[in-house]
């Protein structure tokens, strides 16, 4: 099993991709980059599904036992 | 539980050691901001932050078809001395914009509303660049790029093209390389 820590790190890890996703995804919108806004929004979202799943771990250490 | 059965500590009135080594704590908030809610809220922080980047790909969705290039005839080049410019709307009439004949003759358009706090932006000839006099923003004339003063991104530049001595705008590039 994954020691706890290594959960937080992925969690604050995908907290800080997506900040600056989100900044990226903003500009690339109103600089009518369209393309780059996709990519951006993809990288987001799979940046969510990893912290969600890293929660789920975290969790799973956390309450277990 | 009978007094005498409870520790030391746990009875009424009681002078151990051991007591009231709590009182300052608010038990209520120890609940709510400990260790596993802030990991909570920034799992939550997360998802939100990643969610919030949808909208702008489904507006950017929306928006891809209609991007047909409008052509605009700007003015004649027998009109524009070098070292001259001249101010237009382009792509649409709330947008203005500036064309400028440089003195080696070539031709640049940018909309000119200043990156920096939206201050319409003039051709200086002398030192042929583009002022800003709001906050002394200078864009270099040849890429539109900022060169000096507060403003941080390029203007936005038109293409143009010039058929049997016309200039039209066909076309332009938010973000763009030096």
């Amino acid at each position: 099993m994954m020691p706890k820590k290594l959960w937080w790190v992925i969690i604050f890890a995908s907290l800080a991709i997506n900040v600056v996703m989100l900044q990226w995804t903003v500009e690339a919108y109103y600089g009518l980059e369209y393309e780059h806004v996709f990519t951006y929004t993809v990288v987001a979202l799979v940046s969510v599904a990893v912290a969600f799943f890293a929660y789920l771990g975290w969790r799973k250490a956390e309450y277990g036992k | 539980m009978p007094d005498e059965k409870k520790l030391l500590r746990n009875q009424k009135d009681t002078n151990d050691d051991m007591i009231n080594l709590v009182d300052n704590l608010n038990r209520e908030d120890d609940l709510k901001y400990n260790r596993r809610s802030f990991l909570k809220t920034a799992v939550g922080a997360t998802v939100a932050l990643g969610l919030a980047t949808v909208p702008f790909s489904i507006k950017a969705m929306m928006d891809k078809g209609q991007e047909d290039p409008l052509r605009l005839k700007i003015g004649e080049l027998a009109d524009l001395p070098k070292g001259e410019a001249l101010n237009f709307n382009y792509p649409t009439d709330s947008e203005p914009a500036i064309l400028v004949h440089t003195k080696d003759g070539k031709l640049k358009a940018y909309n000119n509303k200043c990156t920096h706090l939206q201050c319409p932006v003039f051709y200086e000839s002398q030192q042929d660049v583009l002022l800003c006099p709001c906050h002394q923003g200078f864009f270099s004339v040849d890429n539109g790029h900022p060169v000096a003063g507060p403003p941080q991104r390029e203007l936005p530049l038109i293409e143009v093209e010039v058929v049997d001595g016309a200039i039209y705008a066909i076309g332009r590039k938010i973000r763009h390389d030096a």
